[in-house]
């Protein structure tokens, strides 16, 4: 491993790790819910802030305002028009949101959804395009009927049969694909490009779209970035959003300390909390862990196994007593004193 | 001084077998009582003499020590009835589960064993990294759990039972409830091998020793008895439970004794189990917590661990410490701002330790002989015993007193101390000062060095420690001197600057048109006790920017231009520009302590800050700068620009309105209509405040003090300027929505019309601090002020506990020599720190060299 060489660079032994999360969480004070006038973008009604912090270090498996950026190759990117095709192939509808009302016909086993106009008109939607969707998700004999309703056949009476395929149908969606939320196109600052920004994350099949740059493809849910790309992808996507929520409330804290954060908690090749479900829950020794919480249940499981705290973090050592190991109590080095003894 | 005989390496955890617990104790208790009539311990009672002893005049009758010297000892207690361990009840029922009903082996077969053998191996080795050890506990959890399901023993062949585990301790097989005695024979019965595979140390661990059948009892130490005022004595909670603990065993066995039938000697045996359960949890869940007489839930063994005032965390993670001291800070402009001012009586109850050498014997001589203030209070002898220093004992210690001797001595000038206001959030929130010694009552510190501590002098108070061993003052001193933090570990700017009075001063001096004569250029330079004169210019004036550069240090080339603002030093004076917030204040945009600090280190910096404060603060006092509300009274011309702006404002929303009820509003990409409205009202409202920012830096003098300290940074910005004089704008913002809920349908208060959604129906205010607000402005602005108390008050809990499970779980990272980042047991974090191993207290440094290089 090459050193750099520098007359700036971190002394041996320094405590980085209590400094990083020391200057992570010492502006969380200051971290007011300012109001933020970006006229305009969806997005900018995203969870930020404190909450935000804490959602990410408590490695929540989906955020509570998931984003997806979805970015287009080079051939779709200049257009407006190609962007807005990608966003209305991912946009998500949801059926109960185009219908005005389901009428069961138990005796026919059938189901007619009638559609609300002015909702299908708002979605650029037909009714033939949610038939088709209908039949390719569900399998279902889905038709356009008179007046531009769905007429679903089921091939059954039985009535618990056929109440089942409505109550289906309500939660199914008639556009776009499953999780993905509302897509919109949105245009960058500074390139210029069109890209496509959605209220949902569901990055796999976003990314099998025509005209959709995958590589480039964005979303703050850190899990599913580690499902779809694995464990670096997640951690870079941490950081990120990290850095990026620390910005947005003017907080200045330099990203050595971010990427400490993201690095611990992704260098066990999986996502780890933040806490006693995570690291500090997963630490190797007993004090530790009953010095931060569920005191009694670790000093009776220790009890009962056997366990050995082996006395080599901070928490223990200063429990006991005794010197921690960082910082100038990381030198193993010392010289021997010898006190009043006559030299010669 | 150091005498550590022993060091603990290790510390392992294990149960206490009857055996162990036997030979362990001095005394067999068999008394359910305290103290006879007389008041005197009873031989065979909770507080018998042979478990220490507390009362000052009695003689331990174990040790022959007395109240001081004893370090108490254990007793125990036989139970007549064994009974269960709650607190151990899930291990027990993970045991039982695992194992068969007959045979008590594992319910694995040899192959399975095999298997699950080498995933705990892989588990417990070291080698082990703590992803695949985690894999590794995760697949010993998941066949645990199958083993609940297995139904018939690979071994013995026995049909398994279904065994049942009902909170906290009630065992059954079938419908059949297990009692302690047969839990502990099942125990008992299991193999070392099969607990070694499991998991469990067998030398250290038998489970069946969860199963109690004597009682281990603390020493009187650890739960001493008061005595009341009154003369009434007061018991400990643990004694009182030990004492019913001890009586329901009794009765239990004068019950069984006498034959009594099972259903009664079944209840006793129940009401012993409970009894044991709270001694040892009472909080646990299922059963009612026992009670005080007064209904005040006892606080047993698991309630003393536990918990914020837990002995973990209160006594054993955070330590009372001497040699150190607390008072009232107040600020001193006199003193550097590596200095702390301590009262005269502090210092003289503080004392620094003074390690008697062969070289420095005469020394201590006369130190000791001294009978006036930095003197001798405490000489500490070889054997460690110390000896406080009396008139009487005074000669005699000086013929004492030879190499090794350590003489405490009054803190005095010079001597280093360590300084923290709670909540230490950061670590410059402890940072080392040099003690000055000044009459008063309070700490004295300087403005720059209230910055890292978030202090006020509102009645803040702040620790004094002073650091005892010649290796703590050797890392006080180079590590944690206020100069040294003077760039922020998070982020490499400036922490420690002046500001308020030290810039606005710097700001007047440094103007184009400042020039001062003789003598008042003499006084401002005696202040910041520099001994020369600038040179003269404009007759026989001096100007401000020439007395100002005598601060800098000699030949420092500086440059920096942001904005409108330059900022040039050659060669060691000011050439061009005004010293403002941005150049000498705090932040990221104070390039000057950096070059400074760079190119003539920090002492040389502390130097500057202190001295140019001084100057600062003299020369503010010479100008006159003052504030009144006279700043903030607008003339007719401002107010007219106020009264158009508001008009103007007032038609634009109006007129969205208009577009929003007549449909015509183009809606907002990915907004509803509403929304979309909501969005631009905010807009054009956050704008106006701005505009009126705009028109009062524009037209308002730049004499006046108001727009003075606005422009220099000393002291707020235009925006309190422009809430003051022209008006205050948008209240009550809440995730960028207006106010709009209210108890009347459709408005805030019945004052408004119904769905009026124009601005001051939405929390618009257009009256200034100067005018004062209407009756309903004043409403909507309380509205604002108490959202944000709320917030306020959130936050700091949320962040409060952020910050502390953030320390806990980083705590133990490091960097070795190599530059990787490490945790204790050596895993690697990061291979080189930050991606290129630089410290982030000095990124700025290294950007600027980065920069000169690029040159």
């Amino acid at each position: 491993m090459a050193k750099q060489e520098s007359k700036y660079g971190v002394q041996a032994g320094e405590p980085v790790g209590v400094i990083a999360a020391q200057s992570v969480g010492e502006p969380g004070t200051q971290m007011v819910l300012r109001t933020f006038h970006f006229a305009g973008i969806a997005a900018s009604i995203a969870t930020s802030g404190l909450p935000r912090i804490i959602e990410l270090l408590d490695a929540k498996k989906t955020p509570s305002t998931p984003i997806s950026k979805i970015y287009l190759n080079e051939s779709s990117k200049k257009s407006f028009a190609k962007a807005d095709e990608v966003a209305k192939k991912i946009s998500e509808i949801e059926m109960r949101s185009i219908t005005r009302r389901i009428v069961e016909d138990f005796s026919k086993g059938k189901i007619l959804v009638m559609l609300n106009a002015q909702a299908m008109q708002a979605a650029d939607l037909t009714a033939g395009h949610a038939a088709a969707r209908l039949k390719k998700d569900l399998g279902l004999d889905a038709k356009v009927g008179k007046h531009g309703n769905i007429v679903i056949g089921t091939h059954t009476k039985n009535l618990k049969e056929v109440r089942a395929i409505a109550v289906k149908l309500t939660k199914s969606i008639v556009n776009g694909i499953e999780g993905a939320g509302r897509a919109m196109v949105a245009q960058d600052q500074k390139t210029q490009e069109f890209y496509v920004e959605s209220a949902g994350s569901n990055i796999e099949p976003m990314m099998e779209i025509d005209g959709v740059d995958s590589s480039r493809i964005y979303t703050n849910d850190i899990f599913e970035m580690y499902r779809v790309f694995g464990i670096e992808a997640a951690r870079t996507t941490l950081a990120l959003e990290l850095k990026k929520t620390l910005e947005e409330q003017e907080i200045s804290v330099n990203e050595r300390h971010i990427a400490l954060i993201a690095d611990a908690m992704t260098s066990s090749g999986t996502i780890q909390s933040i806490g006693r479900h995570g690291l500090v829950g997963k630490k190797e020794s007993v004090f530790a862990r009953a010095a931060f919480e569920e005191t009694v249940k670790h000093l009776i499981n220790a009890a009962a196994f056997g366990q050995i705290d082996y006395m080599r973090g901070v928490t223990e050592n200063i429990l006991v007593g005794k010197q921690i190991p960082l910082g100038t109590g990381s030198v193993k080095l010392s010289i021997k004193r010898e006190e009043g003894k006559k030299k010669k | 001084m150091s005498m550590q005989a022993e060091v603990i390496k290790q510390i392992k955890f294990g149960i206490f077998s009857q055996e162990q617990i036997k030979k362990l104790s001095v005394a067999k208790l068999t008394v359910p009582d305290t103290y006879n009539e007389d008041g005197y311990p009873i031989d065979g009672g909770l507080l018998d003499q042979r478990l220490g002893v507390i009362d000052p005049g009695l003689v331990c009758k174990t040790c022959g020590g007395r109240a001081k010297t004893c370090p108490g000892h254990f007793g125990h207690i036989e139970l007549v009835r064994p009974v269960m361990h709650s607190e151990f009840a899930k291990i027990v029922n993970m045991l039982l589960q695992a194992t068969c009903q007959k045979c008590h082996r594992i319910l694995l077969n040899d192959e399975q064993l095999g298997a699950f053998k080498a995933e705990m191996n892989k588990e417990l080795s070291e080698e082990t990294p703590a992803a695949e050890q985690a894999q590794g506990k995760q697949a010993e959890q998941d066949m645990l759990k199958k083993l609940k399901s297995v139904k018939k023993c690979p071994h013995c062949g026995t049909v398994q039972e279904k065994l049942k585990f009902s909170m906290p301790t009630y065992f059954y097989v079938g419908e059949r409830r297990l009692k302690p005695d047969e839990i502990k024979d099942m125990l008992a019965k299991i193999s070392d091998e099969d607990l070694d595979i499991l998991g469990i140390d067998s030398k250290t661990s038998r489970p069946e020793a969860l199963v109690l059948n004597t009682l281990l009892v603390p020493p009187v130490d650890v739960r001493p008895s008061i005595t009341l005022e009154t003369g009434e004595r007061s018991e400990d909670d643990l004694t009182h439970k030990l004492v019913d603990i001890m009586r329901i065993n009794q009765r239990l066995e004068q019950n069984i004794n006498a034959g009594a039938p099972q259903i009664i000697i079944d209840d006793l045996w129940e009401l012993l189990q409970y009894h044991v359960t709270t001694y040892f949890n009472n909080e646990t869940s299922g059963i009612p917590p026992a009670r005080h007489r007064s209904g005040r839930a006892l606080k047993t063994i698991a309630q003393r661990l536990k918990g914020k005032e837990g002995r973990f965390r209160y006594n054993l993670s955070g330590k009372r410490v001497n040699y150190s001291a607390r008072t009232v800070i107040s600020v001193d402009p006199a003193i550097d701002v590596d200095e702390v001012g301590v009262p005269r009586a502090i210092a003289e109850k503080l004392t620094v330790p003074f390690y008697v050498t062969e070289w420095n014997l005469e020394e201590a001589k006369k130190l000791l002989a001294s009978n006036q203030y930095p003197m001798v209070i405490n000489v500490v002898a070889l054997d460690g015993k110390r000896k406080r220093i009396l008139d009487t004992n005074k000669e005699e210690l000086l013929k004492e007193i030879k190499p090794g001797y350590i003489l405490e001595r009054q803190l005095k000038d010079g001597d280093l101390a360590l300084f923290n206001r709670q909540p230490s959030l950061h670590r410059i929130s402890i940072m080392a000062h040099r003690v000055r010694v000044l009459p008063g009552k309070t700490f004295r510190i300087t403005y720059p060095a209230t910055i890292p501590y978030n202090a006020d002098f509102d009645g803040d108070e702040m620790n004094l420690h002073i650091p005892q061993t010649l290796e703590a003052q050797a890392e006080a001193k180079y590590l944690m001197e206020v100069q040294e933090q003077i760039f922020s570990p998070k982020d490499g700017n400036v922490i420690i600057a002046n500001g308020e009075d030290g810039i606005i001063g710097l700001f007047a001096l440094t103007q184009d048109d400042t020039y001062l004569d003789k003598q008042e250029t003499e006084y401002l330079l005696g202040t910041a006790g520099i001994r020369e004169m600038p040179k003269e210019s404009k007759g026989h004036m001096y100007s401000g920017k020439d007395i100002f550069s005598l601060l800098l240090p000699k030949g420092l080339n500086f440059e920096v231009q942001s904005g409108n603002d330059k900022l040039k030093i050659k060669n060691g004076s000011l050439v061009e520009g005004v010293i403002t917030k941005r150049a000498y204040g705090l932040g990221g945009g104070n390039k000057l302590f950096i070059a400074i600090a760079r190119d003539y280190g920090f002492e040389e910096l502390r130097r500057f800050i202190a001295r140019s404060s001084k100057m600062a603060y003299a020369y503010a006092t010479m100008y006159g700068v003052t504030m009144g509300v006279k700043e903030y009274i607008i003339n007719d011309d401002m107010r007219k620009e106020k009264e158009m702006l508001l008009a103007d404002t007032q038609k634009k929303v109006d007129e969205l309105v208009n577009q929003y009820k007549t449909k015509k509003l183009e809606p907002l990409l990915g907004l509803t209509l509403r929304q979309s409205l909501e969005q631009m009202i905010i807009v054009e409202l956050d704008q106006a405040r701005s505009k009126a920012g705009y028109a009062l830096s524009r037209n308002v003098d730049k004499t006046n003090f108001a727009m003075l300290m606005a422009n220099s940074g000393a002291r707020a910005n235009i925006l309190n300027f422009e809430q003051m004089s022209m008006f205050l704008g948008q209240q009550a913002t809440w995730e960028g929505r207006r106010i709009k809920r209210g108890y009347y349908t459709g408005r805030v208060i019945p004052h408004m019309q119904r769905n009026d959604v124009g601005a001051s129906a939405r929390g618009f205010i257009s009256s200034s601090y100067v005018d004062g607000l209407n009756p309903i402005e004043i409403l909507m602005h309380a509205v604002g002020a108490r959202g944000a108390v709320i917030q306020k008050g959130l936050l700091t809990q949320r962040s409060g506990y952020l910050q502390r499970r953030l320390a806990n779980a980083l705590q133990d990272y490091y960097v070795l020599f190599d530059s990787s980042v490490r945790d204790v047991g050596n895993n690697v974090i990061q291979t080189l720190y930050g991606g290129d191993g630089i410290d982030p207290t000095r990124v700025n440094f290294a950007k600027e060299e980065q920069r000169e290089k690029e040159k």
